[in-house]
């Protein structure tokens, strides 16, 4: 436990980079004002004790290139004393209200339903099927059902009625389009789930055809019956899913390592939460996008289908680590989960890894020493274990106590993700040297040692500086969804 | 990236150093009349791929908020670099002092 207050991550600023090597700004002769990359980043200003007080420090104002001026009155012409007061969306064209005839409406409405058919049935590039399957998925996958009463009534909407099993959403079918579902190979199907994968935000895709051996992954609640298609009956408890050849598509939803920098507790409760609702709209997308091509989806939030860490696996993600949680080679443990989802579409499966991983974890042992909690197992070797409830029997590996885990977490300590963030898998991925030394793992692990060793020495894993916070950045700097652009 | 910024003034400077280095090491060789051998070769050849390396770590770990490996990064990969400078600058001395001998 006196571990825990061992340092796991440093920051500093661009500002703070200059400053340690002895640059000033000046001193290239180039200006400040130039260098919109650097200014203002407010790193190494005191941390503020409330929004109010942020949101009156010089770091509240926007930091504009010198070519982009403020100006009193926009440079479009107002003329305020004559401005119509508009009711509220019914006054856009969308409304055919809105129109003075509205039959107009309708009849370009009825055009546009006719071209966007014909387009689908001559396979036009970019208004495809599969371009309006991930149209779809995109613009409905968010799963609401208010999206039904926003959408024009035509032959397509669909709105489903089990949200646990098939998402409630609207999306369209070959059927409507009047052509067959999507055909392609195994392996054209798979390269365009993991492009449409990306598009929706999924970093990785693996797949996994449902067998006897991988059925063990499912929930025990899952059962098969020789149906068409699958079906819920969620006040019994009871997800069917159809006796025919099924695969599981495993998207790897990332979570920040960029808010990771700053304390644990506001890296969970502003970063790594935030990823199973990214997990659960993005969920909904694949749904949508599968069906819009003519196939089935099961599944596809984050706790409806089985074991991710398992799929991943199997699905070649990463490896099974010692803290019990997949290891990707490129993301580390900075995962915030598989997402898994059931269809029917015929896909190329993707092997499990060997990247020397799990080889690694036997020499290393970071996170079991880092973690607060003594969840973690320091035996070297994996071994087969299980018993409680919560542990599986069956896999020879590092059984986490995850009881120790949840009790530390929600047991009034800050909440934790301390074996994500000290994995020397769990790197940015600006330097390549990174690259180099996971080649050296995934190929001479006699080095292995060392390399733990040199993770020490070059400060990788310490503990942040826990009175920096966000709050103190330009917020420019902050990037999108928390998410760095370095790992996505 | 954005079109001003940082990062390209640290490659930019590293790119500097590159091609001034170079310049200067080839002006002296023709001054004292002297040509690399291969293991010459193999040895600036390779200490310029660890300087590239470091300093692509070197810029990489601030961007990384890991400026302890920064530091860290420039005596690991740094004294490789001198170890190898020095070697390859005895070797050519001794050329030189042999070749002045000679004539």
């Amino acid at each position: 436990m006196g571990k825990s207050n061992k340092k796991y991550h440093s920051t500093v600023g661009r500002r703070d980079f200059m400053k340690k090597l002895g640059v000033g700004a000046g001193a290239f002769g180039l200006g400040a004002a130039g260098f919109t990359g650097f200014a203002g980043t407010g790193f190494g200003a005191d941390g503020f004790n409330d929004l109010d007080e942020m949101m009156s420090s010089p770091l509240a104002e926007r930091k504009l290139p010198f070519w982009v001026k403020e100006v009193d009155e926009p440079t479009v012409k107002i003329d305020w004393d004559n401005m119509e007061i508009f009711h509220g969306p019914e006054n856009t064209l969308f409304n055919p209200a809105s129109w003075e005839n509205p039959k107009d409406y309708f009849d370009i409405y009825n055009k546009n339903i006719a071209s966007t058919k014909k387009n689908v049935q001559d396979n036009v590039p970019g208004l495809s099927l599969k371009d309006r399957a991930l149209a779809d998925a995109n613009c409905w996958g968010w799963g609401g059902r208010s999206g039904a009463d926003l959408a024009p009534p035509w032959s397509g909407a669909d709105v489903k009625a089990n949200p646990k099993w098939e998402h409630p959403t609207m999306f369209y079918t070959p059927e409507d389009y009047g052509v067959e579902k999507h055909q392609g190979t195994p392996e054209e199907n798979s390269k365009m789930l993991r492009s449409a994968g990306r598009i929706m935000g999924a970093s990785d895709m693996g797949f996994v055809k449902l067998d006897e051996k991988t059925k063990k992954l499912l929930w025990g609640k899952i059962t098969f019956e020789d149906v068409e298609k699958g079906y819920a009956e969620p006040e019994n408890n009871k997800f069917v899913l159809p006796n025919k050849e099924l695969w599981a598509v495993c998207s790897v939803i990332p979570q920040s390592l960029w808010m990771q920098q700053y304390s644990e507790r506001m890296s969970w409760a502003s970063s790594n939460t935030m990823s199973y609702s990214r997990a659960n709209i993005y969920g909904n997308r694949l749904s949508v996008f599968l069906r819009g091509l003519g196939y089935q989806a099961y599944g596809g939030d984050t706790e409806s289908i089985g074991r991710s860490v398992g799929f991943g696996v199997m699905a070649g993600l990463g490896e099974y680590g010692r803290a019990g949680i997949l290891v990707s080679p490129k993301y580390g443990t900075d995962i915030r989960t598989v997402l898994i989802t059931i269809t029917d579409l015929p896909l190329a499966v993707t092997k499990p890894i060997d990247a020397g991983i799990t080889k690694f974890c036997e020499t290393c042992k970071k996170c079991g020493e880092m973690c607060p909690s003594g969840a973690i197992s320091m035996e070297e070797k994996p071994f087969w274990g299980g018993g409680a409830a919560y542990q599986a029997k069956g896999i020879k590996g590092w059984y986490m106590d995850a009881k120790k885990c949840y009790t530390y977490m929600l047991g009034g300590e800050p909440d934790c993700s301390r074996c994500q963030t000290v994995c020397p898998f769990t790197k940015f991925d600006e330097a390549v040297i990174h690259d180099l030394i996971k080649l050296s793992i995934g190929t001479t692990p006699m080095l292995n040692s060392a390399i733990r060793k040199m993770d020490d020495v070059f400060g990788y894993g310490e503990q942040p500086d826990l009175s920096k916070t966000p709050w103190d950045l330009d917020p420019m700097d902050i990037p999108l969804y928390g998410l760095d652009k370095s790992r996505s | 990236m954005k079109l001003i910024s940082w990062v390209w003034f640290w490659y930019v400077l590293v790119g500097f150093l590159m091609g001034g280095g170079a310049v200067i090491i080839w002006n002296i060789l023709k001054k004292v009349k002297l040509k690399l051998v291969w293991y010459e070769w193999i040895l600036m050849i390779l200490s310029t791929v660890v300087f590239l390396l470091m300093s692509q770590t070197f810029i990489a770990s601030f961007y990384e908020f890991e400026p302890k490996a920064a530091w860290f990064s420039l005596i690991f990969m740094g004294i490789p670099i001198l170890l190898m400078a020095v070697v390859l600058f005895r070797s050519l001395k001794k050329r030189y002092i042999k070749n002045s001998e000679i004539n």
